[in-house]
This record gives structure tokens, sequence and C-alpha cells, in this order.
């Protein structure tokens, strides 16, 4: 079977459509809102869907509130692995991506946790704090297998490490920008926008940018560039501020996709 | 992999991307500064000048006699700043400068390696910022004072449980986004490849000391070294030199706090199984989920879930023993050791000292042993006087 992922960035090509890709935390604030949550947003191309981690070392403070408060309301791997399994029983296609810490990947165990995602219909693997040097184990695990896809991370920084990053890289490359971090906003807007270039150049597939987007206009300067945006934090923000009402996420993503498309 | 960031399958570079290039700068830069002699000659003079090493291998008479073993203390309690953490500040501060860095940041349980790099960025002109925990803000007000006179920002962490693990977090996530001019100081001999490899470089002047200055007292090797561990530098210290030497029985001392049966312990060797936390894999405290669990002992200096992952390899390969000792052994060995030598312990260093007690049992009159007394018990005095007046702990 193809993979998902890869299925709907290859129609969003033929299309000409750039993609949207939501984070959420599993399990926030209970895993029944969780799944209205996913099945709301039909604008949506890709969910990434956070595994609480009690150490989140690469998120800003909404991700780390949210984990820590998912965690406290009994969030765990093993429920997001039943929860998935109940959706795609139900038929749902909509390529979902854990977004999760490599030790939530080791206190499982590499091996049936790869026969986790499969049997529950992950699609694809985002692990913040495994570096290419690291990522040999899991990529030997997932081999062989079209079903969970890694996806590379790659930053401003990573500079001449990006073509090494990217070789037999899957589904698309997440390029994490600096944004609301460094200086000022004209010379923020040529760094990112070179980098963002220069990834583009050596990928063969879809570039999307995340880190600090909040709606579709933020990534006008760089639409010409980029394959596609992520939102996380800003999208946990608007799902509290609507105390977790699926119909907010509804609203949201179909407004950010139209706007994102007419750039 | 990167094999040499390795020590067996303990260790590794678990960061994120955006810190990879700065990891790979810092290994370039460290590797070629220790084969520089000037550099070398440097740290040394620090060490000498300012710190005040060598720190004497002093022969404990009285316990000596007691417990029917030659019971030897390396004092790095003798040290600026009261501990040992200064040894590899000194040395870490040094690296930066050369690699031109302007700004230093650390994280800090108790306060005692904030103090030490606090002190180091005062005397070589550096911005210093420390990250500590809510809790231990609280709990090590006066570390907190002495921080701020020495110049550095102490910024108060709220999140997770508050405490080390998580000021560890914050003073990782604000290093990924600043490294460019950004130097951050691990005081402990945890974190990605090569700070596990740093820390203890700067740390074993402590063995080498020890050894030579044991050899010039009792004409050999010790029989056994002992030290305390929490992330585990002067323990890695201590042993470094004899490691090679088959002869000379190594011991590490974790902290059991209430004991390693209930859920308020800090022996991840004891009670935990292999995870990564901090950009390394090794011991690690941690539920089914993979979530890490708060560590619990008296001393401030143990109270953390995981655990240097060159001593994991020690203790796989059964070249060093980890034994626990729980908070009422370290306090009772704390005023011993204090009425009969008139050494008065940091908690951390009282947990080696109460395992020597037990293991002097087994020794002979000819036999040998070194602790590491790694820091004072000054700071200790608010915690060890609630302990005395059983209102229980400050943790």
């Amino acid at each position: 079977m193809a993979n998902r992922i890869e299925k709907r960035l290859e129609e969003l090509k033929s299309s000409g459509s750039k993609a949207f890709i939501t984070y959420m935390t599993s399990g926030l604030p209970d895993y029944e809102r969780t799944e209205q949550i996913i099945k709301a947003q039909d604008s949506t191309d890709i969910i990434e869907l956070g595994i609480p981690f009690s150490d989140p070392i690469a998120d800003g403070p909404v991700i780390q509130q949210a984990s820590y408060e998912a965690i406290q309301a009994g969030a765990s791997l093993k429920k997001t692995f039943d929860l998935m399994k109940k959706i795609r029983s139900e038929g749902i296609e909509k390529p979902i991506v854990f977004m999760l810490y490599y030790n939530t990947i080791a206190g499982c165990g590499i091996q049936s946790f790869v026969a986790g995602c499969r049997e529950a219909g992950v699609d694809g693997l985002i692990v913040p704090d495994l570096p290419m040097e690291e990522q040999e184990p899991l990529k030997n695990a997932l081999e062989g297998d079209d079903t969970t896809i890694l996806i590379q991370l790659v930053s401003p920084v990573s500079k001449e490490r990006i073509p090494q990053i990217l070789e037999g890289a899957r589904g698309f490359v997440y390029c994490v920008s600096s944004m609301g971090v460094t200086g000022q906003a004209a010379d923020f807007h040529r760094e990112v926008i070179d980098y963002l270039k220069s990834v583009k150049a050596v990928s063969k597939i879809p570039v999307m940018m995340g880190f600090g987007i909040r709606e579709a206009e933020d990534v006008r300067p760089m639409k010409d560039i980029i394959d596609g945006a992520i939102v996380g934090s800003h999208f946990i923000n608007i799902l509290r501020q609507a105390d977790f009402d699926p119909k907010a996420a509804a609203e949201y993503t179909a407004r950010f996709k139209n706007k994102l498309n007419s750039l | 992999m990167n094999n040499k960031a390795y020590y067996g399958e303990y260790g590794g570079q678990f960061v994120s991307e955006s810190l990879m290039n700065t990891l790979n700068e810092i290994d370039e830069a460290f590797e070629a500064a220790i084969r520089d002699p000037e550099f070398i000659k440097e740290y040394n003079y620090y060490l000498k000048q300012y710190v005040g090493r060598e720190t004497p291998l002093y022969l404990a008479e009285r316990l000596s006699k007691k417990y029917g073993t030659r019971i030897y203390l390396k004092r790095e309690d003798l040290n600026h700043t009261g501990a040992h953490k200064i040894n590899n500040v000194i040395g870490q501060i040094l690296l930066a400068k050369r690699m031109g860095k302007k700004k230093i940041i650390a994280e800090t349980g108790a306060g005692q390696h904030g103090v030490a790099t606090a002190t180091g960025a005062a005397l070589f002109n550096m911005e210093c910022t420390v990250y500590m925990g809510k809790e231990d803000v609280k709990r090590q007000a006066l570390n907190v004072m002495r921080m701020e006179m020495l110049g550095a920002k102490v910024v108060s962490v709220e999140s997770g449980s508050n405490t080390l693990k998580d000021a560890t977090n914050e003073a990782i996530r604000t290093w990924a986004k600043t490294a460019e001019d950004t130097f951050y100081i691990i005081g402990s001999a945890i974190g990605p490849y090569p700070y596990p490899k740093m820390v203890k470089e700067f740390q074993s002047v402590i063995s080498r000391e020890a050894k030579k200055q044991h050899m010039e007292a009792e004409g050999k090797l010790p029989d056994v070294v002992m030290a305390c561990v929490g992330g585990g530098s002067n323990s890695i210290g201590m042993f470094a030199d004899f490691i090679d030497e088959p002869s000379v029985e190594l011991i590490g001392v974790e902290a059991a706090g209430k004991g390693i049966d209930t859920d308020e312990h800090a022996a991840s060797m004891a009670k935990g199984r292999p995870g990564v936390l901090h950009g390394t894999r090794s011991y690690l405290l941690q539920d089914e989920d993979g979530n890490v669990q708060l560590a619990h002992s008296i001393s401030a200096g143990l109270d953390y879930p995981g655990v240097g992952p060159e001593h994991a390899y020690l203790h796989d390969t059964g070249r060093a023993k980890y034994v626990p000792i729980t908070d009422t052994e370290a306090m009772d060995a704390l005023m011993e050791l204090t009425q009969t030598e008139g050494i008065i312990p940091a908690i951390e260093s009282a947990h080696a000292v109460a395992y020597a007690f037990k293991k002097a049992k087994e020794m002979t009159p000819d036999q040998s042993m070194i602790i590491c007394l790694s820091g004072r018990g000054d700071k200790d005095v608010n915690t060890i006087s609630d302990y005395l007046a059983g209102k229980g702990y400050l943790n």
C-alpha cells in the first residue's frame, strides 16, 4: 500500500495546491475530543498528532503545557494507538503523523513501537530529538514497509548537513524556521528565505515550513518556495480559546487552507 | 551512528537538528584545546591559583582506627566555591572563551553548579544566565543570592516538576535558539556527546592527584575508590585514572532516598532502565510510557532521574559497582564524619561516606580506600537542621 502522506502530497502536486498541516496534542483535553477534532479537519491535509512526553525539549511553552496537561489527564501511547485503530476502522484515511520524543519509542521498544504504528495506521513519524546520526535503529525497523515513514527535520543552522539529511528522505521535509526568535523583520525574512531556498534546491520531496506560523498570511513572503505550512502552537491556542470545540478547528483550518492557496 | 559518542550502548547525541552543528563545533574545539599545551597551562594555572588545587588527600585517622582500615578523604570540599563543580566550570569556560562565545548559560539544581558557573563568568567577564526550577529557587534562596551577587541572572523555570530536570530542559531550549554566541556549561557527566567526555576530562584532575598522593603516602594503589553519583561528575572524575587499574575496586553510591523499594529515591542504576533524557542514553527512572519519573533525595545534588552514560557502561561491564544509600544512612554518616573528624560534608558526599563505613567492615587494616569528599556541607545547614529537628526534609 502506498503511504497515505505521499499519496496526499502527490494529489496536491497534481492540483498545484499547497499542503496545510496542523499539530495537536493527543489526549488533550481527552481522547473523545481528540477524535472529534481530527474528524472536524476536512481542510487539513496532514495531521500531526503529538504524543505527550514529560520532557519536551524541542517545544515552546504552549505545547509543553499541552503535553503536561494531557499526561495529567491520562494520555498515553497505547491510548493513542487505540484511537488510531478506531478511526482507521471507521474508514478515515486522513494522513496522520506522530510527533513524539525518542524515549517514547525507546520506552515501548523500537520493534513493538513500529509494529504498533503499522497496525494502527500511523503514516509517519517526526522525532525532534533524533538527528540523522541516531536514526539507524529506527530506520532499520521501518524498512521494508511503506505504511509508516520517518519525516526529516532541517533547521536554519543545518547548512551543509542538509543534502545528507535529505538523502532518501520520505514524505516531506519539515523546515524549522526560527520565526519569533531572531531579530529584525526584514533581516529575518531574507535569512529565512535564503534558508528555505537552500532546502528547496536540494529536496526531491515537498518542503514544509513550521514553527511560529499563525495565519496563512504569515507565509506570503515564501509562498513561491514552500509547498506547505505547519501550524502547531497557534492551533493549540485556537482550540483552547474555543474550549476544544471541534467547530473552531473546522473553521480555522478551512479558512487557513483556503487563504494559503490564494496568496 | 557516531561511534565515538558512545560508551557501549550508552551516550549518543539525542538533540534537535538545530544543535548538531553546535555539538560538532564544541567537539572539535574541545579536542584541539586539550591537545594544546597553552590551553592546559592556562587551565592548570587557574586550578592552582584560583581554585586552590591540589586538594589534600587526608588520612582520616580516627575513622580509620574505628573501622579498621585506612580511610582517605579526597578533599574536594576545600576547592573555591566549596565543591568539585568549579574544576569543570573553569575548563568549559576557558573553552567557551577560546571559541569566541560571549555568553554562558547553565542549569542548576541545588545551586552549586550555578554558583560555580556564575563565579567563572565573573572571573572571565562573561554574561551568565542560570536556569533553576521554581521549587529549587525557593528552597535554595541563599545560592540564588550568591549567583545574583556574582552578576548572574537566575531564571526561575516553571514547567513540569519545576526542578533540575525542567531547568535542564529550559537551558537546552534556550541554547538551541542562541548557540551562535552562547556556550552551555553542563555541570554533570550527562548531556549529548561531547559533554560527558568534557566533564570527565575536566574532573579527572581529582583522580590524577589522588593516585599520586596515595602512592606517595602508601607506596601502592588504593584497594577501593568511592564517590557519590547523581549525574556522576565527581565520581567519573574520581574513577577516571583508576579505570585501567583492575586491582582498584570502584564504587559509585546512588541516593536511595526513602528506600529503593519506595517511590521516593534517585537510584537510576538500581531501579531504572535504559532511556533517553537530556541528549543521552543511559539508565533512567521512567514509567512504562517512557515518561521520566521524579527523583527524590534529601540531597538536592543527587536528586536527578538519570545518570551519566559512562557510568551506565561501567555498571554493565562490571568495572564499577553501584550501591544505594538512603537519606537516613547519609545523614547518620554526615554527623559521624562531622563529630569524628571535624569535617561537615555536603549531604551528597555523605552518601559515599555512609557506604564507606559499610565497606570498611570487609576490609583489613593494611588495605586502604579513598572517598571523594565532593563538597562541603555549609550549603546544607538548613536541611541538616530541619532533619535534626525532626521536621522532615526540605525536598
